[in-house]
């Protein structure tokens, strides 16, 4: 008898309504700061490995042209790819027009920029979700079981006797918000530091290629002014 | 669009990631689910706490010898109070058996009689029913004759008219014939009906007859029925006063024979009952005092369960056993270790949860005499597995 009264399901089943729904609130923030860890790192594994596998064949001596022609020009691509592509895009419709090397090199710096801060949108997308549930979850478990204990000590006024027996289901009950909270925020911490500097990491590589990449432009208009002139 | 999250390598959707994190709640809440009924004991065990404390041992002991001790005392005064009881107790359950049979025996006489009033009223319907019968053929049988007699008036009618010119001569006898014969007609249908109408009351007479002399029948046996319970009833009653008397001549002859037992064991014990007379006029209400102490104790076991902290490293099978003195007022004038637990410190534990759980003003709403029975009781103290 004394198990089953104190067993979980028996005590959130028991619990009052705001408990109740404080439980449900942190449960849906759990599953979906679940949701998110799992759907972000699997996305970010693969940013990785495609960013590997792009940096592998842009260094291999591929001929930057045939590389640019082999991304079609209406699939959006992410990563260092989507940023090779704007800058080299941009590379040669200014070509044609202008002779000026910092022109071309400035708007090829703009686009990439560009490009590359619509990858940092990509890839942290989400992870502020992660953010509010590590903070907020906490403070949510803890309103939950003030409030169970403030109604435990409500009915406890009605008792005749106050023993350890009649007070104890009733600030479990309330405690089992705490734990949930506590439940939902830890994972959503962890994973939050986790995937942000793996996020923060690939932009950086990102930032590295764009400056290679200018690099190589650069020296290439370098070459052609001199032939040219 | 569909082509677009096709070709997306980093846009992998939701429902996998969904899937996922269900499983991985589902799989935490099962594991809470089979985790607790082992991990269930740590609780159980700690309210073993409250079941730490045995104390009426001793003082059953002492209640009951004391009750041996006032029984000798009262037989040997020849005190008539405790064998009063039993008698008593007999005359009250003969009484009850009494009371049982005669309400027995009415209950049976209400319903043979409510079966007899029924039987009756359905003969009576069913004669009622018989004679409406008998009734309705009657008319049946009248209604035709006369459109018989009408058929044949029609008859006479014509042919009287038709023969009126040819023979007038024939007509007054003809008339006289037809007259006779309507007459005859007529006198036959009123015997008939006096005829029916005779039988019809014979059989009514003849049934009210019938119905009387079951009446009388029943009645009659009702009345014996009544007289044979009110004899068995008075042999019972014999019977019981008999065995009454019986028990009664037994008592007495057990009572003589505890009597002379007694005052020899009297004899023997007279020294110890000296010093025992005190408590042995107490143990008169011993049944009483039982209850009355076993409450008082019961207040006195919590409260010094609620004021008992255990040291930490008392163990399961340590038990002590402590011997209380009370004052008049419920204050503890001594405690004394009885049976020690070998480890000092939890002696001393048990001592002061005594001395906090003091004063017991609870004693002095007891009886006197009780009061005297729980000045000195022992409280054993057992940890039980909590730690």
């Amino acid at each position: 008898m004394n198990d089953n009264a104190m067993s979980i399901p028996h005590l959130i089943m028991s619990a009052s309504t705001v408990v109740q729904l404080v439980m449900l609130l942190l449960t849906v923030g759990s599953i979906l700061s679940w949701v998110v860890i799992f759907q972000r790192s699997i996305a970010l594994r693969r940013a990785q490995k495609e960013y590997a596998q792009f940096e592998e064949t842009f260094w291999s001596g591929v001929d930057l042209n045939e590389l640019y022609r082999d991304i079609p020009a209406d699939d959006p691509r992410h990563g260092a790819e989507h940023i090779f592509q704007a800058g080299f895009r941009e590379f040669n419709r200014l070509m044609p027009k202008t002779r000026n090397t910092t022109t071309v090199l400035e708007g090829v710096q703009r686009s990439m920029r560009v490009a590359w801060s619509r990858e940092e949108d990509r890839l942290t997308q989400h992870l502020v979700f992660l953010a509010t549930v590590a903070s907020a979850s906490p403070y949510i478990g803890l309103f939950g079981t003030v409030w169970g204990i403030m109604g435990s000590f409500q009915s406890l006024s009605m008792t005749q006797q106050a023993t350890l027996a009649t007070v104890a289901p009733w600030i479990a009950e309330a405690l089992i918000a705490t734990a949930m909270g506590l439940f939902a925020a830890i994972p959503a911490v962890i994973f939050y530091n986790r995937l942000s500097n793996n996020a923060s990491r690939l932009l950086g590589k990102y930032e590295d290629f764009a400056e290679e990449f200018h690099a190589i432009l650069h020296r290439n208009l370098q070459g052609r002014d001199s032939a040219s002139s | 669009m569909a082509v677009k999250k096709t070709r997306d390598p980093q846009d992998i959707g939701y429902l996998w990631p969904t899937v996922f994190a269900i499983a991985v709640h589902l799989l935490i809440v099962l594991f809470s689910l089979v985790e607790w009924p082992g991990s269930d004991a740590e609780p159980d065990s700690s309210s073993i706490v409250q079941a730490t404390l045995v104390s009426t041992e001793a003082f059953t002991n002492r209640a009951q010898q004391a009750n041996d001790q006032s029984a000798a005392m009262q037989a040997a005064e020849e005190d008539e109070a405790t064998v009063e009881e039993p008698d008593t107790s007999a005359a009250e359950e003969a009484a009850a058996e009494e009371q049982a049979a005669a309400e027995q025996a009415a209950r049976e006489a209400a319903a043979a009689e409510e079966q007899a009033l029924e039987a009756a009223r359905a003969e009576a319907e069913a004669q009622a029913q018989r004679l409406q019968e008998a009734a309705e053929a009657e008319a049946e049988r009248q209604r035709e004759a006369e459109e018989q007699r009408r058929q044949e008036e029609a008859e006479a009618e014509a042919q009287r008219q038709r023969e009126a010119e040819e023979q007038r001569r024939q007509e007054e006898a003809e008339a006289e014939a037809q007259r006779q014969r309507e007459a005859e007609e007529q006198r036959r249908q009123e015997e008939a009906e006096a005829e029916a109408q005779r039988q019809r009351e014979a059989e009514e007479q003849r049934r009210q007859e019938e119905a009387e002399a079951e009446a009388q029948r029943q009645r009659e046996a009702e009345e014996q029925r009544r007289q044979e319970e009110a004899e068995a009833e008075a042999q019972r009653q014999r019977e019981a006063e008999e065995q009454r008397r019986q028990e009664e001549a037994e008592a007495e002859a057990r009572r003589q024979r505890e009597a002379e037992e007694q005052r020899r064991q009297e004899e023997a014990e007279a020294a110890m009952q000296r010093q025992l007379e005190g408590q042995a006029q107490a143990a008169a209400e011993a049944q009483q005092a039982a209850q009355a102490a076993n409450s008082f104790l019961t207040i006195v076991k919590r409260a010094v369960e609620q004021a008992w902290i255990i040291p930490s490293d008392a163990s399961d099978s340590m038990s002590a056993t402590l011997q209380v003195r009370l004052g008049p007022s419920g204050e503890v004038l001594t405690t004394s270790v009885v049976s020690s637990s070998g480890d000092g410190n939890f002696d001393r534990s048990a001592m002061q949860a005594i001395e906090h759980a003091a004063p017991f003003g609870e004693l002095r709403q007891l009886p006197a005499e009780q009061q005297r029975n729980l000045r000195q009781f022992n409280l054993r103290f057992t940890p039980g597995d909590v730690r």
